[in-house]
């Protein structure tokens, strides 16, 4: 109301808005409509914002129209939209998302396939997972390695590890195309000595286990293979049980023979097989994932184009939600109850679980060039989501800037498309080779998104690459 | 009154004999006179007798009649007989009357010319004929007019008609008369009313006026109500006759009504209520009449208006030639030539005055009985072109507008011709975008497959190695070098999902790799890959000592390979005795057949895996064989060689069919997952789609490629895609969708074009895989890369 007078005198028409949220931090107390200049920008808007608000600390905020966030004044907005500016117009503001930067970088000796961080009060840790087989740990104040996991020769991985993560501070799980999950243990002290122990061996999956998901309290993991099922293992060697000798290396001559080739004083570690098979999927199981409150409900998505819910004390198949695409990562967006999932057809889709739902995909976020290989959520917003793509981008979202359009166009199932908010590229990969043709050199194949740390990825270019906001910690 | 009505029947009798007398007129010479005498005593006779035989009649007709009356009509007749030949006398003496006239007032001249020819014939008793001397002095004898006596009503002598015959009666208008009689006399025009009476007559319409004149006698026409009312029913074609009813009502005489009293007393006979049987034949007659159209059902007329469709008419001058002048020959009449009026310069009395001038310009053009009004230029050079121009205009105008047959123009949309193929968005799902490039050959990729699993890709390069990657990472997880020397020109992973082998050919060897270390080789696939592989070495080892090949060297030798080999997988090899192009597998993985073009009788062999096999069924092919390839479900082989396609069967070692695509030289074939249609690639740059259940000759031709084609590959897993790899660096993505009904033929809608591969010495992409589920499809380069498209 204030900024009304400066304006009046450049001669500048004027518009009715209305200004709404979802945060209901910022909510505003009066929400009658209030008339502002049509030359006002993002931040003109914000200040007003924050004006009303009276807060002490003033809060960035950007501001949506119609599903499109305000990049101009709102007059060109309004010219651009087709808009008329006598009607009273709905302004959603929402805490602005600070254009991540680029941060720092850890090169690694081969493509860096999954990625994980560890943030709590006292340290920030990145766990990335490699297809030489190897895991590494790295500070991320100092962007030092501090540990890498021991070889195959010393019971590491025998091939590409695939997905790694932190089961606690001091244990980590890891799966990878020798079919194994592998528990390990992580010591790291005050100084410099930091090492990584091989504690457990999973047996059980026939193919790559691709994906593993875990749940520290129960320490349960769930893991998604391309054979076509989900397992549910457990981390602890005395609730496991036995592994299936079939499949363990021992029954494989060339692996025998392998075997002999290395030391033969090496200590065994122990082998344990899976609590339950999930068996359902009728392709590659891609992603999988327990619910964020219920430990015995699992998700996973496959390239046979289905999200199956299941339900993990029973072993039992609950829900099948099948979408259009092969599907390839998932994640859950726990406050707005949807499962987001990637696909090979280069779009996000999110579903909603939930048994009520009878939509099949509540929003399409489309963007990306090659399939959508990995997701995140953003720890700040629960409408932020964060993916990684074999185009070589990551790109962040927010579910709340979407559009509707009509159906086609794209093999897409219609209904709400979304765009994405800030495209994050490599680091040191020249502007051509960033958009190359199919992602050559560049792919990203795992992210995370932690608070303090910020977007993590990995990918083909042997790096992983930390983005931040500028000027935040 | 009976009185009366006879003697005037006698009369009639009489003059009615009379015209027999009267021809006797037109004679001339002198037996005239006794004719006469003669007719007179005749007519006298005549007339007695006719009078006794009427009375004769008289008696009989009223003999049951009073007495007494008919003697008093006895009475009366003998008195009149007396009056009646007087008046026969007068009446063959009585002067011509000055006209026929059929008026009242005729009449009454008549009868008063009778009276004073009795008067004159009593008076004196000379001839009734005067002489004369005609043109030519001879005498001529000049009778009177006979006179039909007053009463004597005269119905068969046509009084007064006229015998001018069809003559319009304009013709007598300057003349005092309207015509002649039968006599030769003239008919006078009658008298006609002055001004004021046909004045009065128009304002005051008399009975029976019909304002028309009786062309025959020139007086005016007058009919009677009675005779409107006739003329009016007959013009109706109705019956003339008063009080006709042409519709009665029927008296039912013969009802199903029990009468009281019936008509016949007689039981009602059979055939009353029982069909008759005769009727039924005619009936019969009828309807297989009008069955076979002898009768057509009525139909109304149709109303001719005017013109009669059927009535043609020519224009026999239409294209008249100029003719020599012949009898034969009609011209066509000329128009008449122009006259003084038409003329530049006319005579003064054909300019119109202004009065003229004037009505000329105040009618209306279409109404002027002339176009042109004669206007005097004095000379021709003063005539104004513009007048010239204007008709010239007007004559173009009038051929412009005259109406023609109106001839429609073939209006059709050109889009209209083109077959409905659906969008190809509607047939989605299929590969539009590069998803991968895998980079690491050295040389031309020469082939690639897609692990049964649908995440490893097998490819296999010049530079001698096999190389399995990971399909949508991109990543290489395994290689070897099989051959230092030779190419790698195809390699196939066996269609098993239960083992990890793959078949790659160098040379003339096709090697069998078990890829240790893959995610895919877990130890029990390992184990059940080694176990297909090894299990023909004991069956080998046991054959060779009944059929012993000495004087031949084998078909095929199956080995172990070196140990560096072994050590990496390569756990067999076979090898034949050329270059093997093409390795195919039967569905079951047991068989494969290899094909070497330069083969000649053993290009193409058939091996059998679990027994390390090899048999030439195909020892005599016409031409050079191309490839083969198994039928998905019936044991048929198909061998194509550069110009045909056989397929035989197997099981009964018969050739079953020639296909014969056209292609000069075919590369490459694959046969529907359904079995029923075959694509064939050519080198002449052709994509041939034969449905085998319909001819021998292609169903489709698809020529969308600058070069030849290379390789040509259905979607196996379901989905209703082909495609085909080009020399000229791009795929083309087709949907081929079959329907099981056989009615239907297969509908082939080009999809996409994938570009990306790059020419590299006229080479293009030289080999094509689908992903066994997705449309995703792989595509080996001569660039050294392959591609992955999603």
């Amino acid at each position: 109301m204030e900024l009304d007078a400066p304006n009046e005198s450049e001669k500048t028409s004027q518009v009715r808005i209305k200004l709404t949220t979802r945060d209901s931090d910022v909510q505003l107390l009066e929400t009658a409509p209030i008339l502002v200049s049509t030359a006002l920008r993002r931040y003109a808007l914000s200040t007003l914002v924050n004006n009303l608000l009276e807060s002490e600390k003033p809060v960035p905020f950007e501001f949506l129209i119609n599903g499109q966030f305000l990049r101009t004044s709102i007059d060109e907005f309004l010219t651009a939209n087709g808009i008329s500016a006598e009607r009273t117009l709905t302004v959603e503001y929402v805490r602005a998302l600070i254009p991540p930067v680029h941060i720092s970088s850890y090169e690694h000796d081969d493509w860096v396939s999954s990625v994980n961080v560890l943030a709590t009060d006292s340290r920030a840790r990145i766990l990335s997972s490699s297809y030489d087989g190897l895991l590494r740990i790295w500070n991320t104040t100092n962007t030092d390695l501090l540990a890498t996991s021991p070889s195959a020769r010393d019971n590491g991985h025998t091939a590409a590890v695939k997905a790694v993560k932190w089961l606690t501070e001091k244990k980590i799980a890891s799966s990878g195309d020798d079919r194994t999950i592998r528990i390990w243990n992580y010591v790291e002290d005050e100084g410099s000595a930091a090492a990584i122990t091989p504690v457990l061996e999973l047996y059980g999956h026939k193919m790559t286990v691709g994906d593993i998901a875990i749940h520290t309290p129960t320490s349960q993991i769930l893991s998604a293979s391309a054979d076509g099922r989900v397992g549910l293992w457990s981390t602890s060697k005395t609730t496991a049980p036995t592994a299936p000798t079939s499949l363990l290396p021992t029954a494989s001559s060339s692996a025998n023979k392998r075997r002999k080739l290395a030391k033969a004083d090496n200590k065994q570690v122990s082998q344990r097989g899976p609590l339950s098979m999930l068996d359902g999927h009728t392709d590659v199981v891609s992603s999988t994932i327990f619910k964020h409150d219920d430990p015995t409900v699992g998700y996973s998505a496959s390239w046979d184009h289905s999200v199956r819910t299941w339900d993990l004390t029973t072993s039992r198949l609950v829900d099948t939600r099948t979408t259009l695409h092969p599907l390839l990562s998932l994640t859950e967006m726990p406050q707005v109850s949807l499962l987001a999932t990637g696909t090979t057809a280069r779009h996000i889709t999110l579903l909603d679980p939930r048994a009520s739902s009878s939509k099949v995909s509540a929003l399409t976020l489309r963007g990306h060039a090659n399939a959508v290989s990995s997701l995140a959520v953003d720890p700040k917003s629960q409408f932020g989501l964060l993916s990684g793509s074999h185009d070589g981008s990551c790109r962040v979202w927010d579910i709340r800037s979407v559009r509707s359009v009509a159906s086609g166009g794209g093999g897409g199932d219609g209904g709400q498309v979304g765009e994405s908010v800030y495209v994050i590229y490599r680091e040191g990969v020249e502007g051509v080779k960033q958009r190359a043709v199919g992602g050559e050199g560049v792919k990203v194949f795992g992210v995370d998104w932690r608070e303090g740390v910020g977007i993590v990825s990995a990918g083909e270019d042997k790096r992983v690459q930390v983005n931040r906001p500028e000027g935040k910690q | 009154m009976v009185a009366i009505n006879r003697k005037r029947k006698a009369v009639t009798r009489d003059v009615a004999e009379d015209p027999i007398a009267a021809p006797g007129d037109e004679f001339t010479g002198g037996d005239l006179e006794g004719v006469l005498s003669q007719s007179e005593d005749e007519s006298y006779h005549s007339g007695s007798n006719s009078e006794e035989e009427l009375e004769e009649e008289e008696d009989e007709v009223d003999g049951e009649g009073d007495d007494s009356e008919l003697e008093e009509d006895l009475e009366v007749s003998e008195d009149d007989d007396e009056d009646i030949r007087e008046q026969m006398r007068n009446l063959q003496t009585s002067n011509p009357p000055p006209s026929h006239t059929n008026g009242t007032n005729g009449d009454l001249q008549n009868g008063q010319d009778f009276s004073d020819n009795d008067l004159d014939r009593f008076e004196d008793d000379s001839p009734n004929y005067t002489v004369t001397t005609d043109a030519n002095g001879n005498t001529r004898y000049i009778y009177k007019e006979i006179d039909p006596v007053y009463d004597s009503d005269d119905s068969d002598a046509a009084a007064g008609v006229n015998t001018i015959g069809d003559i319009p009666l304009s013709f007598y208008d300057s003349y005092p008369h309207i015509g002649y009689d039968i006599n030769g006399k003239k008919i006078m025009r009658p008298a006609k009313g002055a001004a004021l009476d046909s004045l009065l007559d128009s304002i005051e319409f008399p009975k029976g006026w019909t304002g028309l004149t009786d062309p025959a006698t020139g007086k005016p026409l007058n009919l009677s109500r009675e005779e409107l009312e006739i003329l009016k029913k007959v013009t109706r074609n109705e019956l003339p006759e008063e009080g006709y009813d042409p519709y009665p009502d029927m008296i039912e005489y013969f009802s199903g009504k029990l009468e009281v009293m019936p008509l016949s007393a007689a039981p009602e006979p059979k055939r009353r209520f029982v069909p008759s049987k005769h009727e039924a034949k005619r009936v019969m007659k009828i309807v297989k009449a009008i069955r076979e159209g002898r009768i057509k059902p009525y139909t109304p007329p149709v109303e001719q208006e005017n013109e009669d469709p059927e009535l043609i008419n020519y224009d026999i001058w239409a294209d008249e030639v100029p003719r020599p002048d012949h009898i034969m020959n009609i011209p066509a009449p000329k128009l008449p030539p122009p006259g003084y009026a038409d003329s530049y310069h006319p005579p003064p009395e054909y300019l119109p005055d202004q009065q003229e001038k004037a009505a000329w310009d105040s009618t209306d053009p279409e109404d002027r009985d002339k176009e042109y009004l004669p206007t005097d230029f004095g000379a021709l050079r003063k005539v104004p072109g513009y007048d010239n121009v204007k008709m010239t205009f007007e004559r173009c105008l009038d051929l412009y507008l005259a109406p023609r047959v109106r001839r429609s123009k073939l209006n059709i949309d050109p889009e209209s011709l083109l077959p409905k193929l659906p969008s190809p968005d509607e047939l989605r799902p299929f590969p539009t975008v590069c998803a991968n490039i895998f980079r690491d050959h050295q040389g031309r990729v020469r082939s690639v497959s897609v692990d049964p699993t649908g995440t490893l890709v097998a490819s296999g390069a010049d530079d001698g190695y096999v190389r399995v990657w990971e399909m949508l990472t991109g990543r290489q997880l395994w290689n070897k070098k099989l051959s230092d020397d030779e190419a790698v020109d195809v390699v196939t992973w066996r269609p098993s999902k239960d083992t990890a082998i793959i078949a790659a050919a160098a040379g003339e060897t096709v090697y069998f790799t078990i890829p240790f270390g893959l995610h895919t080789v877990n130890p029990e696939i390992e184990q059940a890959s080694r176990e297909v592989l090894d299990s023909g070495f004991g069956y080998q080892a046991n054959k060779p000592t009944t059929e012993t090949n000495i004087n031949k060297e084998p078909t095929a030798t199956w080995s172990r390979p070196s140990t560096s080999l072994t050590n990496d997988g390569v756990l067999l090899t076979a090898s034949v005795r050329s270059t093997i192009k093409v390795i195919t597998w039967h569905r079951r993985g047991d068989y494969f057949a290899t094909v070497s073009p330069k083969g000649q009788s053993h290009a193409v062999a058939i091996h059998t895996l679990s027994k390390h096999l090899t048999q030439l069924p195909f020892r005599k092919l016409k031409g050079l064989a191309q490839t083969a390839q198994f039928h998905p479900s019936k044991p048929i082989f198909f061998v194509a060689t550069q110009r045909n396609i056989r397929s035989y069967d197997l099981s009964a070692q018969t050739l079953l069919k020639i296909m014969q695509p056209g292609a000069r030289w075919i590369s490459s074939i694959d046969v529907h997952p359904g079995g029923d249609n075959l694509i064939v690639g050519s080198y002449d740059r052709r994509l041939l789609w034969h449905d085998m259940d319909l001819s021998t000759k292609p169903y489709k031709t698809l020529r969308y490629h600058q070069k030849a084609i290379r390789a040509v590959k259905f979607h196996q897993g379901g989905l209703p895609l082909f495609a085909d790899a080009s020399d000229d660096g791009s795929l083309q993505i087709f949907h081929g969708k079959v329907v099981g009904d056989l009615m239907e033929n297969a509908t082939i809608v080009p999809l996409k074009v994938l570009r990306g591969h790059v020419e590299k010495g006229a080479l293009g992409v030289l080999g094509l895989d689908w992903h066994p589920r997705h449309p995703w499809c792989v595509s080996a380069g001569a660039d050294g890369s392959c591609r992955v498209w999603c």
